[in-house]
């Protein structure tokens, strides 16, 4: 009696667990699947009284001229370029610098990585303001001379999107929590054996990494692929520097009636897809990051 | 090493020698580009911002040294300074009250569960979307007439708000969508911390009888708390200073009703041009977030987790 008992309460329990799940999953979804559905509507059936959810016939069509009307293709090289060598430069600047703070002793090791950890408390709105100055003001630049006056310093360049991401404090920090755990007798064999100092960080310490590259990797490449407002504010009026995101955001004007607003939720959709595919096909890693970056730390 | 006695040096092998000193300033070529980009795109810019909040400056003119004026001008005259303010504080709140139980949840079922990879794939689509296509996608479903969220109400008799255009109502949906971006983030870091409690517990507790919700309330919340204070404080803070999400879904409106501090100082500096106080407000709430990021630490202190 008492065993049967129990077995029902885990049964209801176990419906219970998996109600909420899918709930959940259907709440997670159901707006890409609106969204997806959305760029299939006719202009008839969004005028129509009430609206037609449903799109009889689907207008597939949306697909390829959000390609042919909107600059789409610039937006993709944009951004494949931009996040491209941004990713590129992060994984090499913080694996260098992780490398020095995890296995060297050296004078103010300790203050510069308490720097490094105080440096993720600053929020980037406040780099915002100054950031974009230093941009327009870069001396020697775009036109300015060595005061940084008489042109526009690096506004209306690939440049300005790139370089003041070519750090990431917490990467820094990633990596040197990886690199802890290579065993400093590995460097001295190689030491012994007559490595420089470089080729034990090309040669032993980045291939034990890797699994830590990658997932870094995927981290910087999905933040600086979304990366709105910073590209945003630099390429307002600089239209060919836009990426997916930012190109999509300021044409939202022109795509407000029946006509454009199928076309403007394919574009949406076509700067999402990319990244859900990459994702789906990088899980494992992206896992094993946010696990140990966001408890562990 | 570098102090090392002469002596010793003479003895040591010259190729060695050699070695000994590359080892000594091979630290420092490493850490180079660290160092350049943390001086000029990160002290520098932090200086130059904090130059700023003690002067008045469109870009188009020199900037005029005003004192404190920005900082009095912003606690005593603006209009609509301490209403972006408190809605920030009512965004971080609310997105953490509502979505850290939610994805507390979620993440307890979703360790029990059988199929992880899918589960997980679904939550964390929006980790991987970005902020403009969030917030059209919602933007559609949460039109007042037309879109799937009264649509769906109404077809159970209840007439929806109009969401994001009426101001009784916009903050509430400005949450939700917050909200439901960051489930799957919150639901991981909790998972995380699920799989780290020890089975034994478990098992300890199902030996006594306990059922599934006996042991959700009295072996997991307790064992889970240092998760959950890390999760809601971090969140918390995160909510403070967020603000692409608002801007492209609102852009602070209707009438100010989901302007936040940081929105409106991004307003502020490039679309009225007023360099000098958005800079000042940019700070004020730095130290605000700064303030609270102190008594989260010493919460943790507190509870007794040291690693924090």
């Amino acid at each position: 009696m008492g065993v049967q008992k129990r077995d029902t309460l885990s049964i209801i329990l176990s419906i219970i667990k998996y109600t909420v799940l899918v709930a959940g999953a259907v709440i997670m979804i159901l707006p890409f699947v609106d969204m997806f559905i959305g760029a299939l509507r006719t202009p008839a059936e969004r005028l129509a009284r009430p609206p037609i959810y449903w799109p009889r016939t689907p207008e597939w069509s949306n697909y390829g001229r959000a390609f042919t009307e909107l600059p789409m293709l610039r937006w993709y090289i944009n951004s494949i370029f931009v996040t491209c060598v941004i990713t590129f430069i992060q994984l090499l600047t913080s694996s260098m610098a992780g490398f020095a703070i995890a296995k060297y002793e050296f004078k103010g090791k300790k203050f510069l990585f308490n720097s490094v950890l105080a440096a993720q408390m600053f929020p980037f709105f406040l780099f915002l303001i100054p950031l974009f100055f230093l941009m327009r003001f870069w001396p020697l630049a775009g036109g300015n001379n060595l005061l940084g006056l008489g042109g526009t310093g690096f506004l209306g360049t690939y440049t300005a999107l790139i370089i003041p991401f070519m750090i990431t404090w917490y990467g820094v920090f990633l990596m040197r929590q990886f690199m802890m755990s290579i065993p400093t007798a590995l460097m001295e064999a190689a030491r012994i054996d007559g490595a420089s100092e470089f080729r034990i960080y090309t040669h032993i310490v980045l291939p034990l990494v890797k699994p830590a590259l990658a997932t870094l990797g995927i981290f910087v490449f999905i933040y600086h692929w979304n990366e709105f407002i910073w590209t945003m504010t630099i390429t307002r009026t600089a239209n060919e520097l836009q990426t997916l995101p930012v190109g999509i955001y300021l044409l939202r004007g022109a795509y407000q009636d029946a006509q454009g607003e199928s076309l403007y939720q394919a574009a949406l959709a076509i700067s999402v897809v990319p990244l859900i595919i990459l994702f789906l096909a990088l899980q494992r890693f992206y896992v094993r990051g946010l696990a140990t970056s966001g408890i562990k730390g | 090493m570098a102090t090392e006695p002469l002596r010793d040096r003479a003895i040591v092998p010259k190729q060695q020698r050699r070695r000994l000193q590359q080892k000594d300033w091979a630290p420092y070529v490493f850490l180079s580009p660290m160092i350049f980009f943390f001086v000029v795109f990160f002290a520098l810019p932090i200086g130059f911002a904090l130059y700023l909040t003690f002067t008045r400056w469109n870009p188009l003119s020199t900037p005029k040294f005003v004192g404190l004026k920005n900082y009095t001008y912003l606690l005593t005259q603006d209009p609509s300074f301490y209403l972006t303010l408190k809605n920030t504080f009512v965004f971080a709140f609310g997105t953490a009250l509502i979505g850290i139980p939610l994805a507390l949840i979620i993440a307890f079922v979703f360790t029990l569960s059988r199929g992880k990879p899918l589960w997980r794939s679904i939550y964390w689509l929006p980790m991987v979307t970005n902020v403009v296509a969030i917030a059209y996608i919602w933007q559609f479903i949460l039109d007042g007439t037309y879109g799937l969220v009264n649509q769906l109400l109404s077809a159970v008799g209840i007439v929806g708000p109009q969401w994001l255009t009426d101001p009784q109502s916009a903050m509430i949906a400005v949450i939700m969508v917050a909200i439901w971006t960051g489930l799957g983030q919150n639901m991981l870091l909790f998972s995380a911390g699920l799989e780290g409690i020890d089975e034994t517990f478990y098992e300890a507790a199902r030996i006594d009888g306990a059922n599934t919700l006996e042991i959700f309330w009295n072996v997991t919340l307790p064992l889970l708390r240092p998760t959950i204070l890390f999760v809601s404080i971090t969140s918390f803070i995160a909510g403070m200073g967020s603000f692409t999400l608002i801007l492209v879904l609102t852009e602070g409106g209707p009438i100010q009703s989901t302007n936040v501090t940081a929105l409106y100082m991004y307003q502020m500096a490039f679309q009225d041009l007023r360099m000098g106080r958005a800079s000042a407000m940019a700070f004020i709430l730095f130290v605000i977030i700064f303030i609270i990021t102190l008594i989260q630490l010493r919460i943790f202190r507190r509870g007794g987790i040291e690693e924090y």
